[in-house]
């Protein structure tokens, strides 16, 4: 697996311009470049709209987030999708850190979402911490939506690695070296050796993850270079469930990967990563979670951690793989939201494991009110909740894209009060 | 301190399943585990009234809880006790819907079940107090419910040390540290040897045993039900496309099939395109009818029931189920076809 090395730009603002450009921390978009990169006969108006952190800003029905990247003039980034899977990996990626694109707008199986750029459910999301170059669309009259939703992702990725290419020349904010992870059989002095598995949805059109540009839905559990997540080798096309969603730039800033990393050599060793695909059938399900303990046995992990996206099946698979890996002998913990009702009092677990340990990223059904703001995009009208985008409006964090983040970015948890009472006595 | 003591048909000895649907009565003094309750209670209390209702009556449909509540009062209540429901799903269901509403409607209240009852969950923030899983557990379980009754009567709230169940509510709430950090920290200290870490407990999910097969399939009533959000084309009950709080029923009688353009599927959780395209697919009435003509069933019940199981919580779904067999038992039906997505 490969070293690679993050060379930071930050943005701390942006603007619309007549050129793309970027300096001294101020992304300037341009409008034409926008739209040439967006250019599809499936697609018909584009139109780009900028948002930022603490602005009056509601985004309603948002799609896939993703970070703008750059490997400079010989391009590298997206592999699969804008690059060849076979070319030389690792070296330099710039990164606009601070900055996203993502596109806002009607698709089916799009379970509408938002992203409030202020007000109590900022804290939740973490694209409400991004300058964001908004992508609203009309699908081009008479096109397949699912032609539509591809030219949308190409528009996206492109748009992206231009914004990236601007900053490429200027002096970085920082360099971070990611070293690769740990092999097998490499003397640890004790440490555990600890990884990640990271499930991804493959549930057909609209609900599909795909990695170098390929649905993984049939594929075994695999072995994968996190250098490559990083150069977005994974990118996000499933609309479900908007808080249990995995965009894109959340998988090119992979939080479990991220604090293994950072704890590499202290108490653990990273020891890599693992992606599976989450199939939609119980002997799939069987198949796969064997298969990633074995895989996660060879690859000679003491422990993984589990990550899922979407709920319901999704919740089955990351119950089953953790069982696996137990009854293989490996430590296991999981990364699950609690489905336990507005007021917190229903089981907290659809289906989970019947061992290893679970980290809660907060509760699915916990009400949130959230005040009116100055303007929406992506749309005028939350048809699930039957109000204006714009309105006070009352809100399950079910609804904040990535809220309860399954990759691990937020900050939510629960807790049970008062204790619960022991329950031996009764029996 | 006068109290009202709910039972069901069974505990009120008016008899079992073929009681079922028996509407609400009240009875004088206790009756059934009041007695034993009344003497465990002493003289400070007194229960003055038995409200009773059949299962099916009462689980079946919500609105029952008002009028079983407005007859505990109209008897002069100044504190209601449900059960015990032990692990009895419908009874369980109705006796946490009567403690929310009467603790609602500022009626101190108290309810008796296991604390895996089905129905735990409709009491919301209204005590619950553990019963063990059977009625041969009646005497603890009433020595348990006495000694609440006795504090809740004194004005005292009830805690796990009473034996509350039920309500130790999960809240959210942001902390330091995301949570791919606590993940990492959770795997160092299971790896350290503290192998009860967890933020979530883990385990103790329902195994539901399937029923018996149907004895005679030729003679039984049959029920389609489905979560797969199936209605008429245009939604015009609004059922939800994620997170039910309710379900609905559609009559079918007469029906060979399910048209589209007239019925469709309004699920959040899946493409509907194909379900659309044949509804029948998603609840296959064309199927069932054919079945029912060959006589390979004795009769397609005449309404069929339809939620929607994307993102809804184990808890109503639970309350959904119990729901439903009630009805259906109150419908004499014995097998039901449920369609999930």
């Amino acid at each position: 697996m490969t070293a690679l090395r993050r060379v930071v730009h930050e943005v701390h603002s942006v603007e619309f311009g007549p050129a793309t450009g970027y300096h001294e921390h101020h992304l300037t978009v341009g409008r034409e470049q926008v739209e040439s990169l967006f250019a599809d006969p499936a697609l018909g108006a584009v139109r780009p709209r900028l948002a930022s952190p603490g602005e009056s800003i509601r985004i309603i029905t948002p799609l896939d987030v993703v970070e703008p990247r750059s490997k400079g003039r010989g391009g590298g980034v997206f592999p699969g999708f804008l690059a060849p899977v076979n070319r030389k990996r690792g070296l330099d990626t710039h990164v606009l850190r601070g900055a996203a694109v993502l596109a806002a707008g009607y698709l089916p199986r799009n379970q509408e979402g938002l992203i409030d750029m202020s007000g109590p459910a900022a804290q939740l999301s973490p694209f409400s911490r991004t300058h964001n170059v908004v992508i609203e669309f009309d699908p081009a009259e008479g096109a397949p939506l699912l032609e539509a939703e591809q030219a949308v992702r190409r528009g996206l990725l492109r748009l992206a690695v231009a914004l990236a290419d601007a900053a490429v020349g200027s002096a970085p904010d920082a360099v971070e070296e990611l070293a690769a992870p740990h092999r097998p059989g490499t003397p640890t002095g004790g440490l555990p050796r600890v990884g990640v598995i990271t499930n991804l949805q493959t549930q057909g059109a609209f609900k599909d993850v795909f990695v170098y540009g390929a649905s993984m839905a049939g594929s075994l559990p695999t072995l994968f270079d996190p250098a490559e997540i990083e150069d977005g080798a994974v990118v996000a096309g499933q609309y479900g469930h908007p808080a249990l969603r995995n965009p894109t730039y959340l998988h090119q800033n992979h939080p479990v990967i991220a604090e293994l990393r950072a704890r590499d050599g202290h108490d653990l060793h990273f020891a890599g990563v693992v992606l599976c695909p989450e199939p939609v059938e119980q002997a799939g399900k069987e198949h796969v979670s064997a298969h990633a303990a074995w895989l996660c046995q060879a690859a000679g992990f003491d422990a993984a951690i589990v990550t899922k996206e979407g709920a319901g099946n999704a919740d089955n698979d990351l119950g089953m793989k953790v069982d696996a890996l137990e009854a293989a002998g490996l430590t296991a913990v999981a990364l699950y939201a609690e489905m336990s009702g507005p007021d917190g009092t229903g089981p907290p677990l659809v289906a989970g494991p019947r061992r290893g340990a679970v980290v809660s990223t907060g509760n699915y059904d916990q009400r949130l009110t959230l005040p009116a703001v100055e303007r929406a995009l992506g749309g005028t009208r939350l048809r699930i909740i039957d109000a204006e985008a714009t309105a006070a409006i009352e809100v399950p964090v079910a609804m904040i894209l990535g809220g309860l983040s399954p990759l691990g970015a937020g900050r939510l948890t629960c807790r049970a009060e008062p204790p619960a009472v022991d329950l031996e006595e009764v029996a | 301190m006068r109290l009202v003591h709910y039972v069901n048909q069974f505990y009120a000895g008016l008899g079992g399943e073929d009681a079922a649907d028996l509407g609400p009565r009240v009875l004088a003094g206790a009756t059934g585990p009041g007695r034993l309750l009344q003497q465990l209670l002493g003289a400070d209390h007194q229960i003055v009234a038995t409200v009773v209702c059949g299962d099916n009556y009462a689980a079946s449909d919500p609105s029952v809880s008002a009028e079983l509540l407005g007859m505990a009062r109209a008897e002069g209540a100044e504190l209601l006790i449900a059960g015990p429901a032990f692990g009895s799903g419908r009874y369980g269901l109705v006796c946490a819907r009567l403690v929310a509403a009467a603790q609602a409607a500022g009626l101190p209240a108290v309810a008796s079940m296991h604390p895996d009852n089905p129905g735990i969950g409709e009491a919301g923030a209204a005590p619950v107090v553990a019963a063990g899983a059977v009625a041969r557990q009646m005497r603890p379980t009433l020595e348990r419910l006495a000694a609440a009754v006795a504090k809740l009567a004194t004005g005292a709230p009830l805690t796990a040390a009473d034996g509350r169940v039920g309500a130790a509510a999960r809240i959210g709430r942001l902390v330091e540290d995301r949570a791919a950090k606590r993940a990492v920290e959770l795997v160092v200290a299971r790896l350290a040897g503290d192998r009860d870490a967890t933020e979530v407990p883990v385990g103790g999910f329902d195994v539901v045993v399937p029923a018996a097969p149907v004895d005679k399939a030729a003679a039984a009533a049959v029920a389609l039900v489905t979560e797969g959000a199936v209605v008429p084309f245009g939604n015009p009950d609004r059922l939800e496309s994620a997170r039910a709080t309710r379900w609905l029923r559609y009559p079918i009688e007469g029906l060979d099939g399910l048209a589209s353009g007239t019925w469709e599927s309004v699920a959040g959780g899946f493409a509907t395109t194909h379900a659309n395209a044949d509804p029948n697919r998603l609840l296959p009435l064309d199927a069932t009818r054919e079945l029912e003509r060959e006589g390979a069933i004795g009769r397609l019940h005449g309404e069929f029931f339809s939620t929607v199981g994307n993102g809804t919580t184990v808890a109503t779904a639970k309350r959904f189920g119990v729901e439903w067999a009630a009805a259906l038992r109150k419908a004499g039906v014995q097998a039901a076809i449920l369609t999930a997505t």
